[in-house]
Parts: C-alpha cells; structure tokens; sequence
C-alpha cells in the first residue's frame, strides 16, 4: 500500500501547489466567499425583521446555507484543481519521463488525485471558523457537522475522479476542463431537471406518497446533503425542493425509505470513482501491466514467430 | 545489451518501424541515424516502455521490453528529443523527485544528486529554480535525471537538438565523459559528425528499415564508393575535363567552373594531375582532395524517402 500512497507524485504536488502564489489567493477567496455569503445572509433575515434577537432558527438556517453554499464550491473547485492533472503532464511534456520511471499508472492515477483531493480537504478544514458562527447560535450538533463533512469529501472524491478521467481522456487541458464542469452541472442542475421533468409526466398516476424517484437523482450531492439536514431548520426553499422531488415532506423521505438519500449517493459514487479509476488507469498505462490481458492467440503467434527466429538462428 | 528482432510499430495503416533487427553491445555508444520520420522515435520509445510494438520483440540485458516492463525502467534511462521540466522545482528537487520515482533511499539520494550535478556541470545550480536555467542547462539536467538510477543503458533520443554550437559541445562532452566510464548508450542524432566523434557502432534508418548498421568504420568501408577531387577553373572547364577524362578519370562539371572527378590514386598522382592542367594553360584557382565522410554515406544509402 505504501509504494501507492507515500509517493514522490504526492510529496511534488504539495510542494509544488504550496509553493505557488495561487495556493493562498484561492483559500482567500474561498474562505471570503463563505464568510461573505453567510454575513450577508444574516443580513438580509435582520433587514426583513424575520429575526428578533437570536432565535432558534437562526444557527441551523445559516448552517443549511454555509453547508449549500460550500458543496457548491467544492463542486466548482474540484474540476479545476483534477482536469488537467494527466494532460497538463502531456502539454508540459513531462508525461513520458514520468511513465518511464517505475512508477506505476495506479500510484500516478492514485497520488494525483489525492494530491488534488488534499487540497480540497485542505480548503474545507480552512472553513471551519464560519462554521464556528453556527456553534455561536447553537442548534446543530456536530455529529450533523460531520455528516455534511463526509459528502463533501466523496463529492470531491467523485468529482476529482470525473475530472482526472478527463484529462487522460482528452488531449487538452481547455477540453477536459470544459466535459468535467459539464458533468458536475448534469450532477448538481442536470439531475434535478430530469427527476422533476420525470416527476411531471407522471403526476396523474399515482397518489402523493407512492410515487418512487428515478435513480439517477441520487447523483446529486445536494439531495445527499438535504437528507442529513436537521428537520427543525431547514429554510423554506430547502424543504420545497426536496418535497417537489420526493413529494412527501423532507426529512420523512429519509425516514421511509429503507436505505436514506445519501447513502444511495455514497453506493453510486462509490461505483462511478471505482469504475473511472480503473479506466484512467489502463488510458494512461503505456505498454501496460494489463498486457496479461492480451489473447492466448496473439501469444502463442508470437511464440511461433520465436521459435521461426531460433531456428533461423541455429541453421545460420 | 540490446538485442531488437524484427520490430514493427504500426499507427493505423501507417508503418512507422518496419521489421528492424539490429543489436547493441555492452560498453558500445550507438549511433542511430535517419532522417525526419524515419522510426527512430517510435523504436526508442518501443525501448523505454513507452510504446508497445505492434509485432517483434526487444530484449534489455536479456529482459523482454513488453513483459517485464517494470524491471526494463530500472534498466533503462531515457531521454526524449523534446521534454518539459517542472518548472515550479528546485534543480536538486527536481532531481530528487525521479531518485524518489526510483525508490532510491533518501539516504544515498543527496551525493548521488551531488555527483550527477558535478558531471553535468550544474553544481553551482543547485538551489536554482528549474525555469531560470538556459535550454542547453535544461536538456543537461535532464541527462542527469537519465543517470539518477544508474542505468544499464541510456537511451537518448536527439540529446543536441535545438541547442546552440556551445551547449552541443557541452553534451558531447558529457557523452564523451560517460563513454569513458564505460556506459552503453544509443543515441539518435541529425548531426553525423558529432556521432562519428564519439560512436563505436552506428545504424541508419530510413522508412521505418535498418539500411546499414556496424562499427563506424564498417559502415564508412562498404560504403566508400571512392574519394573526389573538387577542381575549380576561372575558364575553360569544358577543355579542362576533356584533358581529366582523356588521362583515364571519371570527372562531372558540377557548377560554374566546378569539376568533381573521382579519384582513388595516390597525393603524387594527384600532383601529377594538377602539373598535367596547369601546363595546358588551364587556370585552376582550386584544387582540393576530399575524403568520403558521414554525411556522404549517408546521403549515398538512404533514398530520401520521405513519408
């Protein structure tokens, strides 16, 4: 295990990421924007005189928001920090002298994306002091802050694969960059269209409560993170968007099904980074350790073809 | 060391490397020859893993390139013609990242980076950050990551190209310096003469097929198809060559006032010859003997096939 983890790739990638000047300019900006988006939210509750003091809605709504507004960000952040791992190498020529080492294309694969991913893990441990304004109104446990923590990191997870199948895939930086938002947008907006869009043609035929989702929207994060969310602070428009997919009533959609939302999108994520892993893998492998592959037939030709040169050999 | 049989590399309908057979022995510095998009390429990277051979095999100090892959990188050091440096590392980090790659101990990594960086004169570079330094210093380091793991065989594919007169001194020094230490090299060069300085054994490509291959000398004996003499005249040259070949020459008007005449014979018969056109009033402004060199073998046993 340890020739996959505690490898040079990641040891270079964390020099090299820290190093740069782009490193804290990006948690600046990402930590801006957290704090920004919660300020203001509170700002615009007080303004509407909905908020007396400190009320008990108070930390969990602006938890709800932070933890929305967060998962937006690691979706839009992941694809940028994992599209151009594999050909960024290509562009800057550097891909051949590192599959020439014996270095193999799982630990390439492997350390690259934990590289990116550390970073992302990196950005979301920055976070926690907005956090901490939740703990100052209280009305969220931890154990619900750590949840939340868990989708982030296989959100990333998925999306990090997604945009590292993509640089091996594609020749260019700008391409794979381009797919690899594409399909986190079909992950995040994507997902919820089809499943209201589904929801929509099939109103008529069964009553509220009996209807079943489509699969694919537990692709989304968001219906993973709106799952977990605490029943007694979910602001108005959470609530309404999770009861137009489920057509019951938030949090007791969870509570019915036997396996809850987040769950579901653990399995199939789980799956889908499995699956693009392995994939990346055989692209980026040169002459490949999946050679053993090959056909019994293409072998034993290549034998007959020895044998031919040997005694060709023999006779000369 | 190398042993290649019957190598084909195919992309598509396109033969790149077609049926090359040749072999490399231990301590010889191999000179691979050809001109653009001959194959040399393509087989080099079939030799440092990079590409799998559509048919044919290779051995590596008797390890098979495609089934042993893993233990054919520990064997071999490449160097591509065109390759990029990360340029956010230090030179010593730089280096210390491919010694890691290698799993070399950190222990030994240090004096080995060391040693490397003195062989390839970058040792006052040490601390420098990889995009500060010149192409010529560049393509030097990169020499030196070929060597980090010590390997059995360096591959080097165009290791002079792009550089200016000076850094291709500075290479060849270095090649000439790893010769010394009895390292099996093949390299791959457009520039004939400097290979003929420093290779013990050469083969030329063309259209993806071995032309010729051996020692240098072997290759400049079957192919000598005879020495000239490059004769320049302020005029008459058509009275000039009617005198050459009337004496029993072989002899072309190549230019303005410019012969070319063949000629194997010894430095007084070609006193003689020159005495000859002078005291027939032919104005000869140059007279000079020229030697089959590389270039000219070359240039005799390739076709100029381009595809």
């Amino acid at each position: 295990m340890q020739r996959f983890i505690l490898n040079p790739i990641l040891s270079k990638e964390f020099r090299s990421r820290m190093r740069s000047w782009k490193s804290p300019l990006v948690i600046s900006l990402y930590l801006g924007t957290l704090a920004l988006i919660t300020i203001a939210y509170y700002w615009v509750k007080q303004k509407n005189m909905m908020y007396s003091g400190f009320g008990p809605n108070v930390g969990p709504e602006i938890y709800v928001v932070l933890t929305v507004f967060q998962l937006l960000l690691v979706s839009f952040v992941t694809p940028a920090f994992t599209a151009g791992v594999i050909n960024g190498e290509r562009e800057r020529q550097t891909f051949d002298l590192l599959t020439c080492t014996p270095l193999s294309a799982t630990a390439i694969v492997l350390n690259k994306l934990f590289a990116s991913i550390s970073y992302i893990f990196l950005l979301i441990i920055a976070s926690l002091p907005a956090f901490g304004v939740v703990y100052f109104f209280g009305g969220v446990l931890l154990s619900e802050i750590v949840q939340v923590f868990i989708i982030y990191l296989v959100t990333a997870l998925t999306f990090g694969t997604i945009g590292i199948f993509c640089s091996a895939i594609f020749k260019r930086t700008q391409v794979s960059m381009v797919v690899s938002y594409l399909i986190v947008f079909i992950f995040l907006i994507g997902t919820l269209l089809v499943t209201v869009f589904l929801q929509g043609m099939h109103s008529g035929a069964y009553p509220v409560g009996q209807r079943t989702v489509p699969l694919i929207i537990y692709l989304n994060p968001l219906i993973a993170l709106f799952s977990i969310f605490p029943a007694y602070g979910i602001p108005y428009f959470v609530s309404d968007i999770i009861q137009q997919i489920f057509y019951r009533n938030g949090m007791a959609a969870a509570g019915i099904q036997t396996i809850a939302p987040w769950q579901y999108n653990f399995i199939i994520n789980g799956i889908i980074v499995i699956i693009l892993l392995v994939a990346t893998i055989i692209l980026i492998d040169p002459v490949g350790r999946f050679s053993r592959f090959k056909s019994k037939r293409a072998k034993q030709e290549q034998k007959v073809e020895d044998s031919k040169d040997e005694q060709v050999e023999i006779s000369g | 060391m190398l042993v290649v049989n019957n190598l084909t590399k195919k992309y598509g309908k396109f033969t790149a490397v077609n049926n090359l057979t040749f072999k490399v022995d231990e301590g010889s510095i191999f000179g691979f020859v050809g001109p653009n998009g001959a194959g040399k390429t393509s087989t080099l990277k079939v030799l440092a893993t990079l590409l799998k051979p559509t048919s044919g095999r290779a051995w590596i100090a008797g390890e098979e390139v495609t089934e042993h892959p893993e233990r054919i990188r520990r064997l071999v050091g490449y160097m591509p013609d065109f390759f990029g440096v990360y340029d956010d590392l230090k030179v010593d980090e730089y280096l210390d990242f491919y010694a890691a790659s290698y799993r070399i101990p950190a222990d030994y990594r240090k004096n080995i980076i060391n040693d490397l960086l003195e062989l390839v004169d970058l040792a006052h570079k040490k601390a420098a950050y990889v995009d500060t330094l010149s192409r010529g210093m560049k393509q030097r380091l990169c020499l030196a990551r070929c060597l980090v793991h010590e390997p059995a065989l360096l591959i080097l594919d165009e290791p002079a190209s792009g550089l200016d007169p000076r850094a291709r001194v500075e290479i060849r020094e270095i090649l000439r310096e790893l010769k010394a230490m009895g390292k099996t090299i093949i390299v791959s060069s457009h520039i004939l003469h400097e290979l003929s300085e420093i290779c013990t054994h050469m083969g030329i490509i063309e259209a993806g097929e071995m032309v010729i291959t051996g020692t240098v000398d072997e290759i400049m004996n079957q192919s000598r198809v005879g020495d000239s003499i490059e004769i320049r005249v302020l005029s008459k040259a058509e009275e000039a060559l009617s005198l050459i070949q009337g004496s029993g020459l072989n002899g072309i008007i190549t230019g303005d006032n410019v012969l070319q005449v063949a000629f194997e014979g010894t430095e007084e018969a070609q006193s003689n010859l020159l005495a000859g056109l002078v005291q027939n009033d032919i104005p000869v402004s140059s007279f000079a003997a020229s030697k089959s060199n590389l270039e000219e073998i070359f240039m005799r046993v390739t076709k100029g096939v381009v595809r």
